[in-house]
């Protein structure tokens, strides 16, 4: 059962009223536990996470560990003046930031996030994750389209060559579990993911990023630069073109912006933990006793945290390189990944 | 003429016992008018419409392959020239070739066919002085706004009178300059002033083609503050030491400081006390390893893009050798530690618990070293990104008068504490580093090795400072209340500072100030080079190459 069904059930609510009354409940739970979670990242754990790397403190003065920092922070960023460039191509240059965080938040419909928090489960369900995470790169050439500026322009040529080297061997590779799972359906995947693969004495969760690796670390490289984290956060490159895309933004639109960058990369974890890391799931049977929102939680955390690593640790690789790696290194592996995949799937009986 | 034939690997005018400029002057025949005596070497003066055969005569006959400085000034007659000559095989060999010109017609042939690091120093000339270069391909101001009205190190200019531009002169002088000519599809941005890799105020105008560099041309003089006047307003004594540390002020500090201390010592004939050296010496190499600490870590921001953990580590090893500058000097960043024939004082009490630190930190620099080694030089994605990019070839080096790590990192073996001592040097056992890569990595590369040798070289004075006699420790020598150097003294001495050679050029006109202060900055000379570097390359490989130079703009400004 669906999270709208559950909620119109529980008001009691039937018919066309109950479906719009669910779905529209349903959403704004979604959304504001993904917001919540992008708020707690931006101003609070990325810096702490950073300051651990680098061996400094951060925050520490408001509340515990600091993080009460959230507070005077979100007013500092929405209190700012929103100064609008002249010459900007507007509504394209109010519209961007907007479709970049819902772009984002889009793609959380269909991910099952545990505990029965899951809004929809279509039959396409990886197919409409993927290309409501697509839609973001609209919003960057919208972004560096319309902001006048050279720096923006050139921010926004970069998000284009980026996304398309990297979009093609993504979807390549989650279709790789689609020929394992043998659905597109989210639901489906993640209950591929319950069986227990048996290696002589231990038994291992069949998880698909412990049954196929290969296709589990493209997937991660692939979502890097898929969200735009170093090594390749080519689109905005501080030190290069100042800020890329978002160079022209202040105030409300920056947040949004900022807030789509995180919603992001927790919408890439989300894909990652459902369809590599069983979704909900608890690594072993023992731990079913917490809840599966928990795990789903820990999990994209977990894959924030790394590319909060790779952000410590890795630099930045030129453009150039970085459509080499995408067009030659990892399209061809991602087809030799899937090709491999089908004709282990296809051999071995399921 | 001298009747020994000269060996095949000496150059005209060389010989064991140094430079022969009898011999120079025979060379150039009859383009020497007269000779000069400067404390430094010889000044020959030549014709202002020679300057070019000259130049290309010394530097391909005599091996003259280093311009160091282009001094410009204004006498009451005439104005001049300088061109301070010297070989990167042996920076003790100089010579300086002075071009007077009348005060009427300030025109001089331009020298950047011979040696293309003059068409900066050629063009702060005319922007301060006023001299105007015949040929110069590129004869615009440099430091100062594109609309000053007048020469503010010319002798009639009127200091008070205030820089009020017309706004016909004011309408954007820049503006065709940003046109691209033709129908190419290319396009002009402005990198800096503002802007997160400039490292300071400075202005790159670029010309891009999609993601290449075709054209890149340093804007500089945001942050000029006219140091060169203030120190010709200051007394020799006391005042003009100050100022030094604010030139390249990232912890440079002594080691700028030792630029004027040993200019105006050889200048006034003053001995300093050896154990004042080994002060020095230290204190300076503390200085050189925090500078190429900073260094390493804004090429590594550059590279990463963030405030990320090499960054970070550098700064944190950097606050301890700050801390132990504290101890010395009092001071955390412009020390003001140095005095004509010594420094200010002595050693923190208690010693042996200063030197215990001093120890400390040398062998912790090695420890870190690997760690910075591993993070950056053994990084296969930083090799990606700076191996083979933003190439420096070792004729071009020359020809652009770098030095320093820049240079070194180009294979030139060049560098003044062991070629031209001075200080405790020539007593201390220490390798100069070079590395034959000339792109981007070696130069990191050999400021990481640089601070090994440093860390050497602090412990060997710490050595020689526990074993001091007590009643030897002199910190000063004797000097004079007022030092007026004779009239028409002229001098150029330099130092090995953190980014290369700093040179001083001082004329004394018999006051207790100096007539003419000129300051040659290595990060001026050597940020020129950019354009070699840059031109063909990627964005991001110019902003490495940028990191890679490790300007100061205080220091390239001035």
């Amino acid at each position: 059962m669906t999270l709208p069904e559950t909620i119109s059930g529980l008001l009691g609510i039937e018919g066309l009223a109950g479906t719009i009354i669910g779905s529209f409940l349903g959403a704004a739970l979604v959304g504001t536990i993904m917001l919540a979670n992008a708020a707690l990242a931006g101003p609070w754990a990325k810096r702490k996470i950073t300051a651990a790397f680098t061996d400094r403190i951060s925050v520490n003065k408001f509340g515990p560990g600091g993080i009460g920092i959230i507070i005077p922070d979100s007013v500092r960023l929405l209190s700012k003046e929103l100064i609008v460039p002249e010459g900007v191509d507007r509504p394209a240059w109010d519209i961007a930031p907007i479709v970049m965080v819902f772009s984002a938040l889009l793609g959380f419909a269909v991910i099952p996030m545990g505990s029965g928090i899951h809004l929809a489960d279509p039959s396409v369900g990886l197919i409409f994750a993927f290309a409501a995470a697509s839609i973001a790169s609209i919003s960057l050439v919208m972004a560096g389209y319309s902001s006048n500026n050279k720096y923006s322009f050139l921010g926004g040529l970069r998000a284009v060559a980026q996304n398309l080297a990297y979009e093609i061997p993504l979807i390549l590779t989650g279709l790789s579990v689609v020929l394992f799972a043998g659905s597109l359906q989210m639901g489906e995947i993640v209950a591929a993911q319950q069986e227990t693969l048996v290696l002589g004495p231990i038994g291992i969760p069949a998880w698909f990023g412990l049954v196929n690796p290969f296709a589990f670390v493209l997937f991660m490289i692939a979502n890097v630069a898929e969200v735009g984290r170093n090594p390749f956060d080519i689109p905005e490159a501080p030190t290069e073109i100042v800020a890329g895309f978002q160079t022209e933004y202040s105030s409300v639109y920056f947040v949004l912006l900022y807030l789509g960058e995180f919603v992001h990369i927790f919408f890439g974890g989300a894909l990652i933990a459902t369809i590599f890391l069983g979704g909900p799931a608890a690594p072993i049977a023992a731990l079913s006793i917490i809840p599966g929102f928990v795990w789903f939680l820990i999990k994209i955390w977990g894959v924030f945290l790394f590319t909060q690593w790779l952000r410590s640790a890795v630099p930045r690789v030129r453009i150039d390189q970085l459509i080499e790696i995408g067009w030659k290194g990892m399209l061809v592996l991602s087809i030799a990944n899937l090709f491999l995949t089908a004709i282990i799937v296809g051999v071995l009986p399921s | 003429m001298s009747l020994q034939t000269p060996s095949p690997d000496l150059d005209v005018g060389e010989t064991p016992e140094g430079l022969d400029f009898d011999a120079l002057a025979d060379l150039l025949d009859e383009h020497v008018l007269e000779r000069e005596q400067h404390i430094n070497t010889e000044g020959f003066v030549v014709r202002p419409d020679e300057v070019e055969t000259v130049l290309a005569t010394l530097k391909r006959e005599a091996g003259f392959d280093h311009c160091s400085c282009v001094t410009a000034q204004q006498y009451q007659d005439r104005y001049e020239s300088i061109y301070h000559l010297k070989k990167y095989k042996d920076p003790t060999q100089e010579l300086s070739i002075v071009v007077p010109t009348p005060s009427d017609a300030p025109l001089s042939q331009s020298a950047t066919s011979v040696y293309e690091t003059t068409n900066w120093h050629e063009r702060e000339a005319y922007d301060l002085v006023g001299i105007e270069y015949d040929d110069h391909s590129d004869l615009r101001r440099i430091l100062l706004p594109e609309t000053w009205q007048g020469h503010p190190l010319g002798l009639d200019y009127n200091q008070k009178k205030p820089q009020v531009v017309p706004l016909r002169e004011h309408a954007n002088p820049v503006e065709e300059k940003t046109k691209v000519p033709g129908e190419s599809d290319t396009m002009f941005v402005n990198i800096g002033p503002h802007h997160p890799a400039t490292h300071g105020v400075l202005h790159l105008k670029t010309v891009l083609d999609g993601e290449q560099v075709v054209d890149v041309d340093p804007d500089i003089g945001y942050l000029h503050r006219c140091e060169e006047q203030m120190c010709q307003q200051s007394t020799y004594r006391h005042q003009i030491m100050p100022y030094p540390d604010r030139w390249d002020y990232i912890s440079a500090g002594i080691l700028n400081e030792w630029a004027y201390a040993r200019t105006a010592e050889t200048m006034a004939d003053i001995e300093v006390p050896e154990y004042a050296q080994i002060l020095r010496t230290m204190s300076a190499e503390m200085c050189r390893i925090a500078a190429h600490l900073l260094a390493i870590g804004t090429f590594a921001l550059d590279i990463y893009g963030d405030f990320t953990a090499i960054f970070m580590y550098a700064i944190t090893d950097r606050e301890r050798v700050q801390n132990l500058l504290e101890d010395l000097t009092g001071q955390r960043l412009m020390f003001n530690y140095l005095r004509l024939g010594g420094t200010a004082w002595d050693l923190p009490e208690p010693r042996d618990q200063y030197f215990e630190k001093v120890r400390e930190f040398c062998s912790y620099i090695p420890e870190r070293l690997e760690e910075y080694h591993n993070l950056l030089s053994s990084n296969e994605l930083f090799q990606m990104r700076v191996m083979d990019t933003g190439i420096l070839p070792p004729e071009e080096a020359k020809n652009y008068g770098c030095t320093g790590p820049v240079a070194r990192g180009s294979g030139v073996d060049y560098d003044l504490r062991r070629d031209d001592p001075y200080g405790y040097y020539p007593e201390l056992d220490f390798d100069v580093i070079t590395d034959d890569g000339c792109d981007n990595f070696s130069r990191a590369l050999v400021r990481l090795e640089e601070m090994r040798e440093s860390a050497k070289i602090i412990e060997q004075c710490v050595d020689a400072l526990e074993d001091y006699p007590e009643d030897e420790r002199e910190i000063q020598a004797n000097v004079p209340r007022t030092l007026k150097p004779d009239p028409d003294t002229e001098i150029y001495k330099a130092v090995e500072a953190a980014k290369g050679e700093l040179g001083i050029y001082m004329r004394a006109d018999g006051t207790d100030k100096p007539a003419r202060f000129k300051i040659r900055s290595p990060a001026f000379s050597n940020l020129q080079s950019l354009e070699i570097m840059a031109e063909g390359e990627y964005v991001p490989d110019m902003i490495a190459a940028l990191g890679s130079l490790d300007i100061v703009l205080g220091e390239v400004d001035r």
